[in-house]
């Protein structure tokens, strides 16, 4: 014991620097148990939240569906995920007409627009604009609320916070996403038809062929399932960084900035790990009937 | 503001050693996410392509295919992704915390110009490091293309390899670092001008961040939409 206490003060800094990095996976692992506890607990609470704060609930799910501040000018959160999608979809056409002419198939454009539309692109998208508007508005406003001690206070009035904060954000997440997500899916189908059609002059019989022909209905189920795991997963990711922002004004900037970081990937993951399971065994389409 | 800072970008001296502490501050901040946004993309890119060209009797194409999304798409559109969700948060929050603290004021007041000392160097830093995480991403989808259709869906690596430049070549490579860049440009601008517009505490600093993204988000959107017409207008092939 003494010989630590002595190494300890004979070269502090190798010391510390060793704690640094040697502490390194035990921190990111005590992160992660902190992470997986505000999930469960703000899960968890979603019963209380539904019992006892439905106003409040009420209230975020219209302020989330409209946006609040600067953002209610531009529109709201409707009309940036009505505007991402729409240049996300039209992006697919534009790439999918050239690449599919390419090798000689350009008629297949309503094809690829019903199929990567539907799987890939409007999820991801939409997932991502949620994540940018809703999302990290929500780490401003919960970082703000645990700077200035607000959280604390409710604390102490005997306010269940996470149920209060973040559940009740949670459940508004999900039940605007259902809506949000047709006004998404509703551009994903107009804008590449658009452009296929009006821009590109394909004849719109044979887009409109191709595209109904490959539209399954059990393809677009599954893509707004995706999109509520999506919405559920990063409210809940940024809920968390917002409730456990520390470090003054600018830590609230930071936060905000860490919690894009992490649900960005989350939705790319979340994407993958659903197309794989869902078409990896069998991909579901067949062009040869 | 875009004008101040244009003009700001030829007046010499540029700030070297700002420029480079930026542009490590960045790399470090966003080579993470990039790396992690980029192989689930990858994945699922090369998945669903070869999923396409299987069913059209041309899996033997796929290296073709797995190019082309790289280089065009793939690229273009996760460096969007990271630079407006990482890089330009990072460069408002790090304004705005500056703001807040009456740091600029004081720059002002010593009769140093903000935009020359901290703007310039904070653009051209976004700029540099987005252009180099597009090349980044590109690596990392056309080795995980590979890696997942030859070990994984089975398709043949010679013809993987073969095919790789069939539909992709020095056009589309241009495009995408312009790109690149000019997202990069964007980016930059948009979080310092947040960053130095920021007031009202706490609150505000959020909101800044937030604003960014979306105003980031939808920009570079339009922006990708606007550049990917003109590049498969020169592209190869056409």
């Amino acid at each position: 014991m003494a010989n630590v206490a002595v190494v300890r003060a004979r070269f502090p800094r190798a010391v510390a620097r060793f704690g640094r990095f040697a502490g390194f996976p035990g921190r990111v692992l005590d992160g992660f148990g902190r992470m997986v506890w505000f999930t469960l607990m703000s899960v968890g609470a979603i019963p209380l939240t539904l019992r006892r704060y439905r106003a409040e609930t009420v209230r975020l799910i219209a302020s989330i569906g409209m946006g609040t501040g600067a953002l209610a000018v531009v529109g709201g959160t409707a009309v940036i995920v009505a505007f991402v999608t729409l240049s996300g979809a039209s992006l697919v056409a534009i790439q999918g007409f050239a690449s599919l002419g390419n090798i000689g198939v350009g008629v297949f454009t309503g094809f690829f627009a019903a199929l990567v539309n539907v799987r890939i692109a409007a999820s991801v998208v939409t997932g991502i604009a949620l994540a940018a508007t809703v999302g990290a508005g929500a780490t401003a406003e919960l970082g703000a609320m645990r700077i200035s001690e607000e959280i604390d206070a409710l604390e102490v009035m005997g306010v269940n916070s996470i149920a209060f904060l973040a559940s009740t954000r949670v459940v508004a997440a999900i039940v605007v996403i259902l809506p949000l997500y047709g006004l998404a899916m509703v551009m994903a189908f107009l804008s590449p038809q658009l452009v296929t059609t009006v821009i590109y002059q394909q004849s719109s019989g044979t887009y409109d062929h191709y595209f109904r022909t490959f539209l399954r209905p059990e393809d677009v189920f599954w893509s707004f399932a995706e999109a509520a795991v999506i919405a559920t997963i990063v409210m809940i990711t940024h809920c968390y960084y917002g409730y456990t922002a520390a470090g003054g004004p600018v830590g609230v900037g930071l936060a905000v900035g860490r919690s894009m970081r992490f649900s960005l990937t989350l939705v790319v993951i979340v994407a993958m790990v659903a197309s794989l399971a869902l078409y990896g065994v069998d991909p579901n389409f067949n062009l040869t009937v | 503001m875009c004008v101040l800072s244009g003009r700001a970008l030829f007046r010499w001296p540029l700030e070297w050693r700002e420029l480079i502490m930026q542009c490590w501050f960045l790399l470090s901040v966003t080579i993470l996410p990039t790396i992690m946004a980029a192989i689930p993309l990858t994945v699922l890119l090369t998945f669903t392509l070869n999923l396409l060209l299987a069913e059209f009797g041309a899996a033997d194409i796929s290296g073709a295919g797995a190019a082309l999304g790289a280089v065009t798409q793939l690229g273009p559109l996760t460096t969007v992704l990271v630079v407006a969700g990482t890089g330009s948060t990072a460069i408002c929050a790090d304004l705005g915390a500056r703001t807040i603290r009456e740091e600029i004021d004081a720059l002002e007041v010593m009769g140093i110009d903000p935009i020359q000392r901290l703007v310039v160097p904070r653009v051209l830093a976004a700029t540099v490091v987005a252009s180099l995480l597009n090349s980044l991403v590109i690596i990392v989808g056309l080795v995980g293309g590979f890696a997942f259709s030859v070990f994984l869906q089975h398709v043949d690596g010679g013809s993987f390899l073969s095919t790789l430049t069939l539909v992709t070549g020095l056009p589309e490579v241009v495009i995408a670092t312009a790109k690149a860049v000019s997202f990069g440009l964007i980016a930059g601008l948009v979080g310092c001008y947040r960053g130095l517009t920021v007031s009202g505490g706490a609150k505000g600093v959020g909101t800044a961040v937030n604003e960014t993204v979306v105003l980031c988000v939808l920009a570079l959107f339009a922006v990708n939409v606007i550049l990917t017409t003109i590049g498969v207008r020169f592209g190869t092939g056409h």
